[in-house]
């Protein structure tokens, strides 16, 4: 009987049953309904009482659970993101896993010193460069605030500056709603007007309320900007166990879900239909130095508990991170801690996945750590394909040519070998199976440097297909002020 | 004249019912309150920041032991005359205008208090104007201002030079904290010092007034 072609199993991680994932989604209620929240902005107040939402005082605010159904109800369960020429890029939906760089950081590692100092404007446009050239990392974030632009100015610069250097999506970051109408206006000016940034979005803002259940005027104001526009936002509280939230998971995960619904239902009430990732950020606070921590196991398993709420409840797209390190060089902790997230936010299936390349708990980006993640997501990718099963790889054939083939028959030799072995096999690019004597011939190079070598490599090498001078005179007019 | 050791330990662990039950033993058999603050409760407090700057205790715990204290300064405070406790000095502490985050302040606050500083704690979102008002008000020794975002940091400036303004800068030291503040950024605005954590804000705040 010949073997037929049966369904592979692709690994998939799961972290909570149905009991669990219903007792912390009745505990995020509660807390919307007895706990309440402040509420800044007082659009966003109004809207929230005129469609139910109770005063408790001044603007503390209780939520009726019947609003965070109507508002999962009518958020896009799929969302597209589009490259910034209108093709297609990341379709978040079912297990579609996109990575991406991260924000904010204070610091850089230098790529010709290693050491570590402020970030400027050129790191951020090398950083978008980098991710343009990088087969795996899907979009770029600016991965540093520079010091040589005005403060006030910074996210209109960064945005700027990513959007000249890289052609793949963007998730930004504005500071209130004046800056972030500006990027709007670059935004346009690269896809050539609000119609079609709306019909094929290529950027996803990036905002945060404070934990616990607070609700800033300048964050309500991006968010209501988004719903109005139709840009895709996330809106991602810090509930870090420990920190702004409670250091239980459970009560972290149902702080930081509550405060995502607020987000989502004045989203929902301001723009009906328009696309919300769903996913508060739930790392813990570090008991010795209060540090939030990007290498630690629980954001892992909190993300991973999201992913397990998408699937059983929310339906949403969910916002995750991976490949970061609370290690301040890029050594053996930098790798097992990147490593941990990029496979387990894989695993569970989360789908835009930022912060990769961060060291120092976020405060420090690194571009070697960006291209030492390009290779751990794809060696997770081909974990997660799982083992196809069919006639060709079961490979009874090739079994028989070798096995009852003439003295000197190798499989090495096989056509079958030849012919799948670029499918079959991870073959890595920078993590080092040479043998010994050539290892040390060629350098004796550790990972850092192979890293640091490929990034120079791609700086150098790799063409970002240009923008057209239009464009980019256009975007100049607008970073003058005109 | 009893041993103050129990109460020491008692702080130590975090223990507030048998810290409050030596306290009270403590002075009924004569210990005067200044004394039970500076040799036992402080005492105490700077023993729970050797342990935790050795990694032998972490941060919850370092503030069970902060919250015991105060628990026993309770007891304490209607037996000194109003303005009679000496403390290491007068600090006054806030975010700044524009920023609304306040776990880090909190946590620089609570373990100032624990080292004896007198803490007037103002908020998130404070204004340069009201830094000055405080300033003017109560004429603390030290001005610590917080920042968590990158965009907030000019507020440090601001307050710095209202201060300047006001005439009062040279009463106080400035001390800044904060994710994206630098020991390069406190250089510039002119403020005295720079503290990247909680621990060394109070090491700081000792070394900028001189007492240990």
């Amino acid at each position: 009987m010949k073997p037929k072609e049966v369904p592979t199993l692709q690994p998939r991680l799961r972290v909570l049953n149905r009991e669990q994932v219903l007792a912390i989604h009745a505990a995020a209620l509660e807390i919307l309904e007895k706990v309440g929240f402040k509420m800044e902005h007082a659009g966003a107040l109004e809207m929230l009482t005129d469609a139910g939402c109770r005063v408790v005082e001044g603007d503390r605010l209780t939520l009726p659970a019947h609003l965070v159904e109507a508002a999962l109800g009518s958020a896009p369960k799929q969302i597209v993101l589009y490259d910034q020429r209108g093709n297609e890029a990341m379709s978040l939906e079912d297990g579609n896993c996109f990575y991406g760089t991260g924000s904010d950081a204070t610091f850089t590692l230098d790529l010709e010193t290693g050491q570590r100092r402020r970030v400027v404007l050129q790191d951020v446009a090398n950083f978008a460069r980098l991710v343009d050239g990088l087969k795996n990392i899907a979009f770029a974030m600016s991965m540093g605030n520079p010091e040589n632009v005005p403060v006030e100015d910074i996210y209109v610069h960064v945005f700027a500056e990513m959007v000249e250097n890289t052609n793949k999506p963007i998730v930004f970051i504005a500071d209130r709603g004046r800056d972030i109408s500006e990027i709007y206006q670059i935004a346009c000016q690269v896809v050539g007007g609000e119609e079609e940034l709306r019909n094929r979005p290529f950027l996803l803002s990036y905002s945060e309320a404070i934990s616990p259940l607070r609700f800033p005027e300048n964050i309500m104001e991006k968010l209501i900007f988004c719903a109005q526009k139709g840009i895709p936002i996330c809106l991602p509280s810090g509930s870090n166990a420990g920190g702004g939230a409670p250091v239980t998971l459970a009560g972290a995960l149902a702080l930081g879900i509550a405060e995502n619904m607020v987000g989502l239902v004045v989203h929902q009430l301001a723009g009906r239909g328009s696309p919300f990732l769903f996913g508060p950020n739930v790392s813990t606070l570090d008991m010795k130095s209060t540090v939030v921590s990007y290498g630690c196991p629980e954001w892992s398993l909190t993300q991973a508990a999201l992913a397990d709420m998408r699937d059983e409840l929310y339906g949403l797209p969910i916002w995750a991170y991976a490949g970061a390190s609370d290690a301040k060089i890029m050594d053996a902790q930098a790798g097992v801690e990147s490593m941990f997230s990029i496979i387990t936010s894989m695993l569970s299936r989360c789908n835009v996945i930022h912060d990769v390349g961060f060291l120092e708990y976020g405060n420090t980006s690194s571009l070697e750590m960006v291209v030492m993640a390009d290779e751990l997501i794809a060696m997770s990718r081909f974990f997660t394909e799982g083992i196809q099963v069919n006639q060709e790889t079961l490979a009874l054939e090739a079994i028989a040519r070798v096995a009852g083939g003439g003295p000197g028959s190798i499989f090495l030799m096989d056509d079958h070998t030849f012919e799948h072995f670029m499918q079959a096999q991870f073959l890595p690019l920078l993590l080092d199976r040479s043998r010994y004597d050539s290892w040390k011939e060629a350098g004796a190079t550790n990972l850092y440097q192979r890293c640091n070598s490929e990034a120079r490599r791609i700086l150098a090498e790799h063409r970002v297909e240009p923008k057209p001078d239009e464009i980019i005179k256009g975007i100049n007019r607008i970073l003058k002020g005109g | 004249m009893s041993d103050l050791k129990p109460l020491i330990e008692a702080v130590i662990k975090g223990d507030i019912k048998l810290a409050a039950e030596e306290a009270r033993r403590a002075l009924d058999s004569g210990n005067s309150a200044q004394d039970i603050l500076d040799k036992g409760l402080i005492a105490a407090m700077d023993e729970v920041g050797v342990r935790f700057s050795k990694g032998l205790l972490f941060v919850p715990q370092m503030l069970r032991s902060a919250k015991t204290m105060q628990e026993c300064m309770k007891l304490l405070e209607s037996l000194f005359q109003e303005g009679d406790i000496t403390t290491k000095g007068k600090v006054v502490i806030g975010t700044v205008k524009g920023d609304l985050h306040d776990i880090g302040k909190n946590l620089v606050s609570m373990m100032m208090e624990g080292a004896g500083f007198s803490m007037t704690d103002l908020g998130v979102d404070v204004s340069p104007e009201r830094f000055v008002q405080k300033v003017q008000e109560i004429e603390p020794d030290i001005v610590a201002m917080s920042a968590l975002l990158s965009t907030t940091m000019p507020s440090m400036r601001m307050t710095t030079e209202a201060l300047k303004q006001a005439g009062v800068r040279g009463k106080v030291k400035i001390m800044i904290g904060g994710a994206p503040v630098t020991d390069k950024y406190a250089k510039e605005i002119g403020a005295d010092c720079y503290a990247p954590d909680a621990g060394s804000a109070v090491t700081k705040a000792k070394e900028l007034l001189g007492v240990s």
